[in-house]
């Protein structure tokens, strides 16, 4: 199979760490669909974009002046696609994004996502939910481009890893000069549940003006023992307890999907993987 | 006799936040004096200014003088930076005192006193004075060595604001909010330092919501700002008053 | 109020910018080819094992390209980089014996001073040879051996063969594969079991030949149970030709054993210094680095550690300071390969006037490390927004068992805190410089005295202007 580079970080780092590109195969990228929004001034919009068979999905948004846009990508692939997406986001003077994602199908995947805060006081909050289990590949690349000044990124990620799966997350802020009093964080958490696993990170940031204030956490590791045995004095489980505690964790993303029926299609599906390990 | 704080229709506007150049009126025509020896209190509901008022006397950046007049001794303080008027004999107690990790109590309070002074500090002679200081306000002997403020609670941010009063000797002390946060005994501890620190040739403005630390000490003058001016003045009685009625009665005093 | 213009100035150097004439008494030709390493070897003496290593060496040099990341280094020509000169002085045993003007330049930086305090024993290197070496005598009764790398060669061959660039292959790198072919100089620590070394042992560089190249090699052994505190402090004066330094440091730390390696980097502003630093861990061996990168024109420093025994555990502090015409790309790897091996990195970045700080940095955890530990920290001060700062961090886990954490921030020096400062009475410039360094004194106090005084020094910032 032929491969080809969909999408690199922004600043190369050493080669042998292997995240420099993420790389999918050629055949994955020869149809794409293209989805070109505009919000214009002052409107408030939302949206639901549902990946559920193979494809390539590009979608450019333009949000204007003052306007907001809720953009919630579910990507529930089946188990045995290959699949990659792609959002590349502009926003204009005071404009808003709200961007709920979750990355829990498909047998291997890529997706990038590109926000540029070009307006003065404009804002995006990103919150991401990925989940991997078998010998399934998640592949991600977000940057959160400042550009205007007074902008706000944030970036909060959730992840949940068993099985044999593989993912490398990268999360970029990058405060352009002149940025002045711009503000980025950038979380991620993931919780390790297998030993097959393999979990890479990439958490950078980049600055050419001062005048900023950014900020990125990575914690990863296994699901809090505390918590556990809490869960487990009360009468749950040892499975019961996991599942509860996994979804604690990734309910701060779960709750901002608004369709209550897509939520628990999500919900169950992570539960359903877990029983079957 | 000259005054030694003269604010005549003081005017201070601050950058608005929302509206991009534009500047909100936060004092609009202050007439304050205080002369040697005395103790005044600055009382006033939440957001009447009297923070800004503190910060203005300091040249915080952030405040900008519209009109009036700032005088220190006879000087006008405008054009000085803040740290020339530190070295003029004026010290701010903060209501919320920055962290500086890296530099020790110790080290930051010698090299203030260096800068104030002019002089060069003897370490030994310096640390007796500190150890002295730092025992009148019940402070452990670590905290010297300890970071500035980082990891101190309210009340130990507080009494360090306290203890660099009393090693600086200002000829003003402004005290913003220097009892709040604090428990009984550390007000109690506050008020000494307070009571130590105050002679006839120094003198004390203290802004406070609480009137607890002010039944220790004795206020010459009261004055009551509401909404960037001052609406009322009086003597000691005036604390009682607000203390029982609440600012009620002064609406309207514009 | 009117807002000045805000400027800072730069470093003092002029006690680090003394030349000496050159008076070298050999030189090889520029370029490198077959001929000049053998010229080399023939020169050094060398075993015939270290004259075929320096061969291969060459080879993998040719066949290798430059990374394709990290700062440019395309102002670099091999061809006229002098590799070798040889000082004219021979090795002594004594500081009187060191020619009067070599000397004078060690003592205007300091070093006997620094021989007169608490060190026991200093080895100064001169333009690729080690012209002095001292080290005491109860040491020696220790059994701790403490020379220059070609003495090590000759008198403790087998240890040296058994060690060499094991840890840092010439395959790794272009600059490992050069360092293979021409390295000269440098120095050589043994520490036998269970010998605690109290005193710290110090070594210093010096550049002083234009265009010449710096390959020095630091072979440390620390065996089982035993403890050494290594200091490293280098400085050169400022040239028009490119100077390169690629140096190596391999550091063994046995089960028990611990290392302390610190050092100051001081190159001047035209030194391309590429350097490639790593250290192994034994079962319960603990490695420290304190690391302050301050000067050169464009450095590449990354030191790594492999903890390959069990309860390994690496401390790594350190701070990066670039200002005008600086790009500094430093940082710190880490390999856990053994279970609850733990580490922590921890480090400071402050850029300035143009300058670019990049920090960049893996925490690898594999299969065979369960119950690693690992948590970095890195912090970063612009100075102004004409400099850049990047973080470029990675992690790469393996298996459930290891709790990592990362955190970084990126800022400048708040307002707040000045007018904090300054409502005590202190300057602007006063206040800047001590918050500055107020951010670097985690390392400066892992440092010992006069290096903590010299980074201090280091960090002296002339601001003029207003908070605005």
């Amino acid at each position: 199979m032929n491969k080809e580079i969909f999408s690199e970080i922004p600043m190369r780092t050493w080669n042998w760490l292997g995240v420099n590109e993420a790389v999918v195969d050629r055949d994955l990228l020869v149809e794409s669909q293209n989805l070109d929004i505009k919000i214009e001034a002052d409107h408030q919009e939302k949206m639901i974009v549902e990946y559920r068979k193979e494809s390539y999905g590009i979608v450019n948004i333009n949000i204007g002046e003052n306007a907001s846009l809720k953009l919630t990508q579910l990507q529930l692939m089946p188990q045995d696609c290959g699949h990659v997406n792609e959002i590349n986001v502009v926003l204009e003077k005071k404009a808003k994004l709200q961007l709920v994602a979750v990355e829990t199908g498909a047998k291997s995947f890529a997706s990038k996502v590109n926000i540029i805060l070009k307006g003065d006081k404009s804002q995006a909050d990103v919150s991401l939910l990925y989940f991997g289990d078998g010998d399934r590949s998640l592949d991600m690349n977000y940057v959160l481009e400042f550009q205007g000044r007074k902008t706000v990124g944030n970036l909060e990620v959730y992840g949940g890893l068993m099985g044999a799966s593989q993912k490398i997350f990268r999360g970029t802020l990058d405060f352009k000069q002149g940025s002045k009093q711009a503000k980025g964080y950038e979380k991620e958490n993931v919780v390790v549940l297998s030993k097959g696993v393999r979990n890479r990170s990439v958490p950078i940031m980049l600055s050419g003006e001062d005048d900023v204030v950014g900020n990125h956490a990575v914690s990863s590791g296994k699901i809090n023992e505390d918590k556990l045995h809490y869960l487990m004095s009360r009468g749950l489980s040892p499975a019961e307890a996991r599942k509860l505690v996994l979804e604690a964790a990734f309910n701060p993303v779960l709750e901002l999907i608004d369709d209550e029926a897509l939520r628990q299609e999500i919900d169950s599906y992570i539960k359903e993987r877990l029983e079957n390990e | 006799m000259e005054k030694l704080l003269n604010i005549k229709n003081l005017q201070v506007t601050v950058a608005d936040k929302e509206a991009e150049d534009t500047s909100k009126e936060i004092l609009k025509g202050i007439d304050l004096q205080v002369n040697k020896g005395e103790i005044h209190v600055v009382l006033g509901p939440n957001g009447s200014g009297k923070s800004t008022l503190m910060n203005a006397i300091m040249g915080h950046p952030k405040y900008e003088i519209a009109g009036g007049s700032l005088e220190f001794e006879g000087e006008d303080l405008t054009e000085l930076k803040t740290f020339e008027r530190a070295r003029k004999g004026i010290f701010l107690s903060f209501q919320t005192p920055e962290e500086i990790p890296g530099i020790t109590v110790e080290n930051m309070i010698r090299t203030a006193k260096q800068a104030v002074t002019g002089e060069n500090i003897k370490v030994i002679k310096f640390r007796k004075e500190l150890k002295a200081a730092m025992k009148e306000l019940q402070m452990d002997e670590s905290y010297a060595q300890r970071y500035m403020n980082v990891g101190f609670s309210g009340g130990e941010k507080k009494r360090n604001e306290i203890l660099q009063m009393l090693m600086l000797q200002p000829k003003l002390a402004l005290l913003d909010e220097t009892d709040s946060g604090l428990d009984v005994d550390a007000i109690q501890i506050v008020s000494n330092g307070v009571k130590k620190f105050h002679n006839e040739d120094n003198a004390c403005l203290i802004i406070t919501h609480n009137t607890r630390i002010l039944k220790q000490l004795n206020v010459d003058k009261v004055h009551v700002l509401m909404q960037g001016k001052i609406v009322a003045e009086g003597g000691p009685e005036l604390i009682e008053k607000i203390d029982k009625e609440g600012f009620g009665f002064l609406q309207g005093a514009e | 109020m009117a807002q000045e213009k805000t400027y800072i100035e730069d470093i003092e150097r002029t006690l680090y910018d003394i030349k000496n004439v050159d008076k070298s008494k050999y030189k090889s030709q520029s370029g490198l080819t077959e001929d000049i390493i053998r010229d080399i070897s023939a020169r050094k003496n060398d075993p015939e094992w270290m004259l075929e290593f320096r061969l291969k060496s060459l080879e993998v040099y040719n066949q290798l390209s430059l990374p394709n990341w990290g700062p440019d280094l395309s102002e670099l020509n091999m061809d006229e980089i002098v590799t070798y000169v040889q000082p004219d002085a021979k090795m002594t045993g004594s500081w009187d014996e060191v020619p009067e003007d070599i000397k004078d330049t060690f003592d205007r930086l300091g070093i006997p001073e620094a021989e007169q305090t608490s060190l026991a024993g200093v080895g100064a290197q001169y333009d690729s040879e080690v012209v002095y070496h001292s080290i005491q005598e109860d040491l020696v009764k220790q059994g701790v051996i403490y020379t220059d790398m070609e003495t090590a060669l000759h008198e403790h061959e087998e240890i040296v063969r058994d060690h060499f660039m094991k840890l840092v292959p010439p395959k790794d790198h272009k600059f490992a594969a050069l360092h293979g072919a021409v390295w000269s100089g440098g120095s050589f620590v043994y520490v036998p079991e269970g010998v605690h070394v109290e005193i710290p042992l110090q070594s210093y560089f010096r550049l002083n030949a234009a265009g010449a190249g710096q390959f020095e090699h630091t072979l440390i052994i620390v065996e089982k149970n035993a403890s050494l505190h290594f200091i490293e402090g280098c400085s050169a004066p400022k040239y028009n030709v490119t100077n390169l330094h690629a140096g190596c440091v391999e550091l063994f730390v046995n089960d028990g054993a611990r290392l302390r390696y610190s050092t100051i980097e001081n190159w001047s502003r035209n030194m391309m210094n590429l350097n490639t630093k790593r250290a192994v861990v034994g079962k319960d061996g603990v490695i420290e680095w304190v690391s302050g990168s301050f000067g050169s024109h464009v450095s590449m420093l990354y030191p790594c550690s492999v903890l390959k025994g069990e309860n390994a555990k690496c401390e790594f502090t350190g701070v990066t300071f670039a200002s005008k015409g600086q790009n500094l790309d430093t940082g710190a790897s880490v390999i856990h390969c053994a279970p609850h091996t733990s580490a922590n990195i921890s480090t400071r970045t402050i850029s300035k006037a143009g300058g670019k700080a990049t920090y960049r940095s893996a925490v690898k955890v594999t299969k065979n490390a369960p119950y690693a530990k690992c948590s970095v920290n890195c912090e970063s001060l612009m100075l102004d927004d004409i400099s850049r700062s990047d973080t470029l961090p990675t992690m790469d886990i393996e298996g459930d068992e290891a709790d990592i954490g990362h955190e970084a921030t990126i800022g400048r020096i708040s307002d707040e805190a000045i007018f904090y400062l300054m409502s005590r009475g202190i300057s602007e410039d006063e206040a800047r410089s001590m918050i500055v360094r107020g951010f670097v004194e985690p390392i400066a106090k892992e440092l010992p005295l006069e290096y903590a005084v010299e980074m201090n020094n280091l960090v002296n910032i002339e601001l003029e202007g207003t908070m605005g």
